[in-house]
């Protein structure tokens, strides 16, 4: 049931915690070694971090972008997105879907995925591959080549992505809308997705204006993590990347702020065939390199991680407003939501869940929190990175979030030990400052049937 | 500057492609070749069974302080009895909703607080529930598990409130187009045998399960001697048996037979192509299903491999044929699910609603074409490597490990055999995988759900598909073995 994501997913996943140092839970149990990277810059600009892992004989090679769905040109929402898409057809040297023939032929993968701040294209390969795969990816970053043909044939897959995503799932179109009614002016507010009118009125000309603005060495960090040797690696990224130079004009920077909010407001979607009604809310955070991140991710872990969870033990269990309920920090590299929501069970409606919702975050940011709880949350982000880092997938993952999204890869090893730091007053202030003492948005999320005509009812024959 | 402006121009005359190449002359034009290829590292699993027949399985893996532990029941969906459809997926879910004197709000609290989270659920052959923690956390980790599915409370409130979130699931889930093309498609399979049920329930089927039937489904399948506790991770084969021992050595195995489920396989009564009109539907799921072989036939392999080259990835035929080429989807795919007592091959993609008859068309090519032509000998050898890396990879994490594990073990399979994979792969030849298809995978055997608007394809799939019928999803019903409400009919 593999489908490729190539994909719309935040880059941040639902609890963001970049590894690191993790004192001791409890001095004698357990101490987690930090992750031993190294990091340097090549001429032209490009950052390379590794890390080796020789646990299995696998190698991941990723090339992460600083260019994402805020920076789509105008009027052509979702580009950045449809352009992920198009670095999988040809290049000078490579035919359409190669880096498949390089990655799964030999036993490997690949994907790639955009967010609103950044564009990762991965591929997980046997370590004896690690020099072709470098290859590739400067090839791709240097020498794209994409024709008329394969830019029709793969935006038409992009707007398959668009109506699987936001129309067949039945609340696509809920998740989807966050964004657009969540900020005012940034370019956060457009769909990482876009729409099928933009995705229609994109051309080669585009694509070739977009590679040359954002596709360039000072614009990318490189990161291997895996079975290889550091004196190899070396050589090669130099071999490859190395001679790729470094254009003279600065990379554009989105620049515009996003302005504190001054109201609450609400806002009403509807779809044809969600079963049961919704809500969500968000408020405006800080962007995720700020200090207040990690007891912002407390405070979400707290709401909604596991069963244990308040929102689960309110919402779910004790009056079963609710079939599901969360709670995200989704940070970014500009301003990010911290996001409630709730997807109803049957008999109850929007209004309800919202109460809850709303007095169960009042109730954490003013009662007193209790220490276990506070040390459960802090056990299961913690057992949740150990779980991640198992693979070299997931650790260049975390590197790169650390780098990317936080501006900084030496996060990946601070981050946890600032986990265990956080007190519940952290968690309370952070709380008052930018979710109880601010101003939400509010999505109410109706089911809307189309009913079919009469004279379909019955059998074609 | 110069460069590239005329590399637009060029492009604009003469191919409508472009290449800006930025970087100098002599990068290598071709991909460098590989080093020689490194060698799978895949850890032995260590069997060992307790005196009341409980197997206790151990994988080491010791790169981090963690472990999975996971305790599986040998039985699941199949053995819900006519008209309880979902019964023992209820029962897998109310292990943790009361246990040994605890509430489920307490043993959510216990278990988060070592780190973990205990999942449950019952597929088709088998019931689990699982947990991973840090190694510190394994002991309090088993004595939960340990009491969760020896002493589940099974409280009448928590039953009522299980009932209601698996009927609100069930909603979620007929709600998505593939997901209810994928149910009927069994249903069309199987008929009214054991596996054509929804697993998860049926709106009237969940409204009928009372405590006793749960307690009745537990007290037959819950017992040390139907049952295999997996351990994988940082942990040797004397620890587990030693914990094993402690949380699960007092646990009785009754002097009763374990029961039989009821036949796999009934008699399909569905058309060979049914659509199911979802008005408003933002895409159509098109499904093709097919009866597979038993887990325990000899060609378990052949499937395996056929699965790989027909939809097995990215690469493989349903979606090189179905995105890459015509961008009809943004995936499509297969699987291959063989079973205890038959099987299911299923295959899938969504699109569009006006290329819906197109997308049911290329699929039933591609399966046809796996039993007319051999597969030629480069792309069988990618899709193994494709099968051969997947499979490295999944062993690379405590939770995949266990997974791996406990699949063989559910289905009484030598343990070694996890060694022995690559080899089996690699030895399917084109003429079984061919051989394979023209027994099982043929029109004749054919099952194809579509579920979308039918305002938009209707009058096109009648054209193309004569004998297909529609219905309403409005008048489906998922206990019948024809899927219509009685006098609901279409004709």
């Amino acid at each position: 049931m593999r489908h490729r994501l190539r994909a719309v997913v935040r880059l941040v996943p639902l609890m963001l915690l970049t590894a690191g140092i993790a004192p001791p839970l409890n001095a004698a149990e357990l101490a987690v070694p930090p992750i031993q990277y190294r990091e340097h810059t090549l001429a032209n600009g490009l950052q390379v971090i590794s890390v080796e892992d020789h646990a299995s004989p696998t190698v991941t090679v990723q090339v992460w972008y600083h260019v994402g769905s805020k920076d789509d040109p105008a009027g052509r929402s979702g580009f950045a997105h449809l352009f992920e898409h198009l670095m999988f057809k040809s290049t000078a040297h490579m035919h359409a879907e190669q880096m498949d023939r390089l990655t799964e032929d030999v036993g490997g993968a690949n994907n790639a995925s955009t967010g609103d701040d950044i564009t990762n294209y991965y591929e997980v390969i046997p370590a004896n591959y690690l020099r072709t795969l470098l290859w590739a990816e400067a090839e791709r970053l240097s020498n794209l080549n994409v024709d008329e043909k394969n830019f029709t044939s793969e935006r038409a897959v992009v707007e398959e992505e668009y109506r699987q995503s936001v129309l067949a799932n039945p609340y696509g179109k809920l998740f989807n809308s966050i964004d657009p009614h969540s900020y005012t002016v940034h370019p956060y507010r457009r769909p990482t997705i876009g729409s099928i009118e933009d995705l229609e009125s994109a051309s080669l000309a585009d694509v070739i204006a977009f590679h040359k603005t954002f596709y360039r060495p000072d614009n990318a960090t490189l990161i291997v993590a895996g079975d290889f040797d550091p004196k190899q690696l070396d050589a090669w990224v130099d071999e490859y990347f190395g001679r790729i130079p470094k254009p003279a004009t600065p990379v554009p920077q989105v620049t515009t702020q996003e302005p504190q909010r001054t109201a609450d407001r609400r806002y009403t979607e509807t779809s044809p065939t969600a079963p049961l009604p919704a809500i969500a809310m968000t408020w405006l955070i800080p962007p995720a390199r700020s200090p207040d991140t990690i007891p912002l991710q407390v405070a979400a872990a707290l709401l909604s991680q596991g069963d244990s969870s308040r929102l689960y033990q309110a919402l779910v269990y004790r009056t079963q407003i609710a079939q599901q309920a969360g709670a995200d920090v989704d940070g970014r590299v500009g301003p990010g939501l911290f996001t409630a929501y709730a997807i109803l069970a049957s008999g109850h409606q929007p209004a309800e869940a919202e109460k809850v919702l709303r007095d169960e975050i009042a109730r954490l940011a003013d009662q007193p929190i209790p220490e276990a709880e506070l040390a459960k949350v802090k056990t299961q982000l913690l057992t949740e990175e150990l779980e991640r880092r198992q693979t070299p997938m997931g650790l260049a993952f975390a590197l790169g979030q650390a780098t990317l999204t936080e501006g900084d890869p030496a996060r990946v090893n601070t981050d946890l030990a600032a986990l265990q730091k956080v007190s519940a007053a952290d968690v309370q202030r952070v709380l008052h400052q930018y979710v109880t003492g601010a101003h939400s948005v509010t999505i109410d999320y109706l089911p809307q049937p189309k009913t079919a005509p009469a004279n379909r009812q019955g059998a074609t024959k | 500057m110069s460069r590239v402006i005329h590399c637009l121009a060029l492009a604009a005359l003469i191919t409508g492609s472009f290449a800006c190449s930025a970087a100098a002359a002599d990068f290598p034009t071709t991909p460098p070749a590989p080093g020689p290829a490194p060698a799978l590292n895949i850890p032995s699993p260590v069997r060992q069974v307790l005196p009341n027949g409980l197997e206790v399985i151990s994988v080491r893996r010791a790169d981090l302080p963690l472990v999975t532990a996971r305790l599986l029941i040998r039985r699941g969906g199949e053995m819900d009895p006519p008209k309880l459809a979902g019964l023992a997926s209820l029962t897998a879910n109310l292990l943790t909703k009361g246990a040994a004197g605890r509430t489920a709000p307490q043993i959510a609290a216990d278990a988060e607080a070592l780190g973990g989270s205990l999942d449950a659920y019952a597929g088709w052959d088998q019931s689990s529930v699982g947990i991973t923690v840090t190694t510190p956390k394994l002991d309090a980790a088993l004595a939960l598990l340990a009491d969760v599915v020896r002493q589940p409370t099974f409280a009448p409130d928590e039953l009522a409130r299980a009932r209601k979130q698996a009927a609100d699931d069930l909603e979620l889930l007929l709600s998505q187009p593939t997901a209810l093309a994928s149910l009927a498609s069994s249903r069309a399979v199987f008929g009214e045998g054991a596996y054509g049920h929804p697993r998860g329930g049926t709106p009237a089927s969940l409204k009928r399960v009372t405590r006793a039937d749960v307690l009745k489904l537990h007290d037959e399948l819950y017992r040390p001697d139907n049952a295999i506790l997996v351990m994988t991770g940082d942990i040797t084969p004397g620890q587990a048996l030693s914990l094993a021992q402690r949380r699960f050595g007092d646990w009785a195995k009754p002097a009763t037979a374990l029961p039989s489920p009821a036949a796999a396989n009934g008699h399909p009564t569905l058309p060979a192509l049914l659509v199911i009109d979802q008005p408003g539907g933002g895409q159509a799921g098109v499904v093709a299903a097919h009866a597979a072989p038993r887990r325990d036939d000899a060609r378990f392999y052949v499937g395996t491999v056929a699965n790989a080259v027909l939809g097995g990835s990215y690469s493989a035929r349903l979606n090189e044929e179905i995105r890459i080429k015509r961008g009809l989807s943004y995936g499509a795919n297969s699987s291959f699910d063989p079973r205890r007592d038959g099987g299911l091959w299923l295959a899938s993609a969504q699109t569009k609603n006006p290329s819906a008859v197109q997308v049911v068309q290329l699929m039933q090519g591609e399966f046809d074409r796996l039993g007319k032509t051999p597969v030629a000998a480069a792309e069988l050898a990618a899709r193994k490597a494709t099968l051969v890396g997947a499979y490295g990879r999944s062993l690379e994490t405590t939770a995949g490990l266990a997974r791996r594990v406990g699949e063989l073990a559910v289905y009484g399979v030598d343990l070694d055999e996890v060694g022995r994979y690559v080899d089996a792969v690699e030895a399917v030849t084109p003429a079984q995988i061919e051989g394979y298809a023209r027994a099982y995978l043929g029109p004749a055997g054919r099952h194809v759900v579509v579920v979308g608007d039918a305002s938009v394809f209707a009058a096109a799939m009648h054209r193309a598909y004569p004998q297909s019928r529609q219905i309403s999803k409005k008048m489906l019903d998922l206990d019948s073995a024809n899927l219509e409400a009685s006098g609901h009919g279409s004709h």
